[in-house]
């Protein structure tokens, strides 16, 4: 049996993957705050002039581009799988992540969608339970998709129980 | 924010839709920007005031007032709720939206209530209290009184319990000590082990070491200095607190069973508290065996216990000892009570694989995980030993957890939440055994919640208190 990290149960369950859209909006975010900091830090160079200022340039512009290398890498890494009972979530790269959430425990299904996503038609999907530590949070699904989703969510969920 | 254009994510899919989306009353964007703006007044303060002068000052306030309306009123626009077959669906946020569906069935409470500024407009507050949430999910503000207690009413109709059955006074309220007399003595703990088990914790050691540097300084210097001798008694007493308060708290801790099945905790010197606890809401339970406690034997359990927000006044006054302090054989028995089948004494585990070394360089023999048909138990610490006990009926999520260093050595950790108290861990397992491991929880918590007998149905349909 292969295990890897990112995709565990390879044969056995379908992953989907969020929207590649998402990249772009978590890059505009990205660029939005390097190019805020580099203009404060372009400010601090025209009235001071010295080099540190360059440098810390140069830091931000670096680390932006390293980000954003790994934004696509991170946003590919994010996925999800609708099984019979429960819902399954897999992100991050440094710290892999993966969480089994039973429909029958959610407490209530949020869809978000900030400015940002709206504008590339994406939301948010989180499902809560009762325990504060389970994070089942699917970004970049497109609209359509979160609302069947949640539906989804929420009609499997209701086989009255409280959820405990 | 409400133009048309990008697709909104709040738009329901299907024609399930029973009704118009609903907004709060109208006035509820004043009163929400009233309790803003009083933040507002507040903060500036009276420095502020006599620095600008008046006239200024109620400059600032007033545009201050006006955005917060205008923000208010845009969040007013942008608030509804709807009940769309079971489940109710509440939509806000301005620039951020948001749309919550909340599952009727999983509805604790609705309590209404009326803030003052809402009791002199005649609107009232409706909150909507879901499990587990330590604070208010989902809270409606404001209706109007008639319309509030409309919702209410509707809302525990389509929840399929009665009003009565909805209130939460028979889970669990800290109840009055008056107790029913045919409940069934579980435990008695002895006073005398309490104070003992109190000295033997690493703050009653401290005690002679801070009396001894008190003398110490008296010899040193010749001279009692008031200041010397107030600051150490301070610090000791601020050591000593926890302790002593144990022993407060836990005075003739008592344990029954009451006839229906439920456990009856009564404790307390100065103030006698009692409280009752379903066994079906308890979540975890956990034993310790602190190192000083070795030589008697003795360890203690907690209760990890769910509740919502809204119930019984908070958690703070709420014990979560099952045990304060008792010998092995009382608490095997205890845990049988709780978790029925459950021997604390054939618990065994398995230790995490010997790479683990690398991240567990001294109590990697302590830690180990083993799963029993009933409970998952999880064990660490060297010097303080630690148990967590999670039946799989009560887990609410599993999560399988790899680290950057976990990742060089292939191993993982996996977690198995509950709705209160830790979750349970498996730490630095084998990433081919932690997967295994959270594939057999997911399945043996679905055959767990199976069984009607832990349905909150059978709950609910108990023989009702008086």
């Amino acid at each position: 049996m292969t295990v890897d990290a990112l995709t565990p149960w390879p044969d056995t369950v379908e992953w989907r993957s969020v929207s590649p859209k998402l990249i772009t909006v978590e890059l505009i975010v990205r660029w939005s705050w390097t190019v805020i900091v580099a203009a404060g830090l372009c400010v601090g160079l025209v009235l001071q002039g010295h080099w540190l200022w360059q440098l810390g340039i140069a830091l931000v512009v670096v680390n932006a581009i390293w980000r954003s290398f790994v934004t696509v890498r991170a946003v590919r890494a994010w996925g999800y799988a609708e099984r019979d009972q429960d819902l399954l979530v897999r992100h991050g790269l440094l710290v892999r992540r993966l969480s089994i959430v039973p429909y029958a425990r959610m407490q209530f299904v949020d869809v978000t969608a900030g400015p940002l996503e709206r504008a590339f038609g994406l939301a948010t999907v989180q499902l809560h339970t009762a325990a504060a530590a389970s994070d089942a949070q699917i970004p970049g699904v497109p609209p359509a998709e979160a609302a069947r989703l949640r539906d989804r969510l929420t009609t499997l969920g209701e086989d009255r129980a409280e959820g405990l | 924010m409400t133009a048309a254009g990008p697709p909104q994510p709040t738009a329901p899919p299907e024609a399930a839709v029973a009704e118009p989306r609903r907004r709060l009353h109208p006035l509820s964007p004043v009163l929400h920007g009233a309790k803003s703006i009083a933040v507002v007044v507040a903060a500036l303060s009276w420095q502020t005031l006599s620095q600008v002068g008046l006239e200024r000052f109620a400059l600032v306030v007033a545009v201050i007032a006006v955005a917060v309306v205008i923000f208010s009123i845009f969040g007013w626009l942008t608030t509804g709720y709807q009940v769309v077959g079971r489940e109710l669906r509440i939509t806000d946020g301005v620039i951020w939206r948001r749309n919550r569906a909340i599952p009727l069935e999983r509805l604790q409470a609705v309590e209404l209530r009326r803030p003052l500024l809402a009791q002199l407009t005649g609107l009232a507050e409706l909150r909507l209290e879901v499990i587990g949430g330590g604070k208010t999910e989902a809270p409606l503000a404001y209706l109007t009184v008639r319309e509030a207690s409309a919702l209410r009413q509707r809302l525990l109709a389509l929840a399929g319990r009665t009003q009565a059955a909805a209130q939460p006074t028979d889970q669990l309220a800290d109840a009055a000590p008056a107790a029913p007399a045919f409940e069934r003595p579980l435990l008695r703990v002895r006073n005398r082990d309490l104070v003992v088990s109190q000295l033997l914790t690493p703050q009653a050691f401290f005690l002679p070491v801070g009396v001894a540097f008190v003398v110490l300084q008296f010899v040193m210097e010749g001279s009692w200095t008031f200041v010397g001798i107030a600051s150490t008694v301070t610090a000791m007493a601020g050591v000593l607190l926890q302790p002593v308060r144990r022993v407060l708290q836990d005075w003739d801790f008592r344990l029954a069973r009451d006839p229906e099945e439920r456990l009856g905790v009564r404790y307390g010197l100065l103030e006698t508290r009692s409280q009752i606890v379903p066994l079906n809401r308890v979540q975890a339970v956990g034993a310790t065996w602190p190192l000083l406690w070795r030589g008697q034997g003795w360890l203690h359990l907690r209760l990890a216990v769910a509740g919502y927000a809204g119930e019984g006044g908070g958690d703070a006054k709420r014990s979560d000892r099952l045990l304060p302090v008792g010998e092995f054989d009382t608490a095997r028995s205890l845990v049988w009570e709780v978790l029925p089948g459950v021997d604390l004494a054939a618990l065994a585990t398995s230790p995490p694989p010997k790479r683990a070394r690398w991240l567990n360089p001294i109590a990697l023999r302590s830690i180990g995980v083993g799963l029993t048909p009933e409970v998952l138990v999880t064990r660490w610490g060297l010097l303080t030993r630690e148990m967590h006990l999670v039946p799989y009926a009560r887990l609410q999520s599993v999560r399988v957890v790899q680290g950057p260093l976990q990742r060089m050595l292939g191993l993982a950790t996996v977690y198995a939440d509950t709705a209160r108290g830790r979750s349970g861990q498996a730490k630095d397992r084998d990433l081919a055994e932690a997967y295994a491991l959270a594939a057999e929880l997911a399945v043996r918590a679905r055959q767990a919640r199976k069984p009607d007998s832990a349905t909150p149905e059978a709950y609910w349909q108990s023989p009702t208190r008086p």
